[in-house]
């Protein structure tokens, strides 16, 4: 096979995936609603959130119904954790349960009932950064893998990744410092929160790696430019947005 | 050594918890908060440091609970996730090193309140139970058992109906009392069954508080008796009994060695944080 897939949008060749999402090891809530789940993964400074709000933008122009919904970001819950991360009360443990609990809002609020009537849902970050965080905190994997058992399977899950030093560069660039969980300065693994950050995120780095292969992650190479990301981002996701028109249609 | 329910938090010691860990447990309305109102000031007068804790009482989650529940639209798998974050709080930062100064540490209910809640939800026993293997094992759990036709006087008659208390956010269309009758007796079968399978020391809440209290009090006793014999016993049979005159001297010996040797450093910032083993300041001195 060669490495090119032939197929083109604009001035740029678009790769097929390599594997399609569905996980075949764990069965998170396969769901056979009418919705689509789209979620993007990776560290900081990978441009996760820079394709998603550009698969959005398309999605909404070629006319369908779309949501966003951002981790940490559940009105009912982000007080609390907002008071955990500024008191610096959060342990490994309350910091993976605070978040999930965060996630739960979500997923019953507005993440499965919108599925459930047909929408597009865009997530920046899924289970799989919790994964990826909390094991790197020294949380036991299967616990946390247990813990998100509720939650529902991805259509696709992007993961972005992206060398360590490529991302620093990137979050170095737009803004000064780092925060405290954000560099894992609760794990005392340096007093310097760049080089704290330079291992916490390589022990998240690892997990991720792990994780593709057990979810089926759909790998993107985030140093490519935008512009090729997002195409390859747009033909993954209208594969699947056609393939579930026609399951509507036959029906 | 104490034990958990089969998982271990990340930096938790399991050794040197020498205090007692004593679980009180039941549905709404069975008379918990006020054992726990006799029982502290009464093993606080044996002696005995005391903490007394509960649901929703974490200085992390209880403010959030509180708030989240102001409304009625805290969903059950956030409701379950969100006691659990307040519960390991608690646990990390207030049981655990309460346990380590060898206090007793009274608890107004513990997982299995959570666990019944969540199941008669519809969550999954095995998810539910999974999350609470980091919970540590306590030395007792007294669960005061009402039936359904007892509890209804004592909370209507009291307090009145409260929506998340009489399961309305499970029931809804019905009307307070019926969801009550219903969600309570669907808890108080789900702690039954807990029973059987993690041993509850089932306390008859029928009779007046005075002789549960009685009870409870004969059954502590003989818990702190049995702990304080085994402790007396293993000390005469260690070989070397120190007397206590001369394990005085050496401590003082050693303290002012000590004191000379960091003489130079008696401007330096002591650091007198309280550690729960994994590097986290507790506050269970409220």
């Amino acid at each position: 096979m060669g490495i090119g897939s032939g197929i083109r949008i604009g001035p740029f060749e678009v790769f097929a995936p390599i594997q399609p999402a569905v996980s075949t090891v764990r069965q998170y809530g396969e769901h056979h609603f009418p919705g689509q789940l789209f979620v993007v993964e990776g560290i900081d400074g990978s441009g996760k959130s820079t394709q998603l709000s550009l698969l959005h933008k398309w999605l909404e122009s070629r006319g369908y119904g779309v949501v966003f919904s951002e981790w940490n970001s559940s009105p009912l819950v982000k007080d609390t954790t907002k008071l955990g991360k500024k008191k610096k009360l959060l342990t490994p443990a309350t910091f993976s349960l605070i978040h999930s609990t965060d996630f739960a809002d979500r997923t019953e609020r507005s993440i499965l009932p919108l599925l459930k009537a047909g929408a597009v849902v865009l997530c920046d970050r899924y289970i799989y950064t919790a994964f990826a965080r909390d094991v790197a905190r020294g949380m036991d994997r299967e616990w946390v893998r247990d813990l998100y058992a509720f939650a529902v399977q991805p259509t696709v899950a992007f993961y972005f990744r992206v060398p360590l030093e490529t991302a620093i560069r990137r979050l170095l660039d737009a803004r000064d410092g780092f925060k405290f969980y954000e560099a894992g300065m609760d794990l005392e693994l340096s007093d310097d929160p760049e080089e704290s950050f330079r291992l916490f995120q390589g022990r998240i780095i690892q997990e991720y790696e792990k994780m593709i292969p057990e979810f089926r992650l759909t790998m993107i190479d985030a140093t490519l430019p935008i512009e090729v990301q997002q195409a390859a981002v747009r033909q993954i996701a209208q594969r699947h947005l056609d393939a579930a028109k026609e399951v509507r249609v036959q029906a | 050594m104490r034990e958990t329910y089969g998982k271990l938090l990340p930096g938790m010691r399991l050794s040197d918890l020498a205090g007692k860990l004593i679980v009180i447990e039941g549905t709404d309305g069975v008379g918990r908060s006020s054992q726990i109102n006799l029982l502290k000031p009464w093993l606080e007068e044996l002696g005995h440091a005391v903490l007394d804790t509960g649901m929703t009482r974490s200085l992390l989650a209880g403010e959030g609970i509180r708030r989240a529940k102001e409304g009625n639209n805290l969903g059950r798998v956030t409701q379950s996730l969100f006691y659990a974050t307040d519960f390991v709080d608690r646990l990390e930062n207030e049981i655990v090193p309460a346990l380590r100064a060898g206090f007793i540490v009274l608890t107004d209910r513990y997982i299995y309140s959570l666990m019944a809640r969540a199941i008669v939800r519809g969550m999954d026993a095995e998810w539910i139970r999974s999350i609470f293997s980091v919970a540590l094992k306590p030395d007792a759990v007294f669960y005061l058992r009402l039936g359904i036709d007892q509890l209804v006087p004592r909370v209507v008659f009291s307090r009145g109906f409260d929506y998340w208390e009489s399961g309305m956010d499970l029931y809804p269309g019905q009307d307070m009392y019926d969801s009550f009758c219903n969600y309570q007796a669907a808890l108080i079968a789900e702690f039954d069954r807990l029973s059987q399978e993690f041993k509850f020391e089932t306390v008859d809440a029928t009779a007046d508080a005075r002789a549960v209290f009685g009870h409870l009090k004969s059954k502590i006793l003989h818990l702190l008796e049995a702990d304080s014999r085994s402790e007396f016993l293993s000390r005469l049979s260690a070989k070397t009994i120190e007397s206590p005159a001369r394990n005085f001297t050496e401590l003082l010996a050693a303290a002012e060695r000590t004191a000379s040797s960091n003489s130079d450093l008696a401007a330096a910032p002591v650091s007198a944080r309280g550690s729960n083993g994994n590097g986290h300041a507790h506050y269970f001195q409220k």
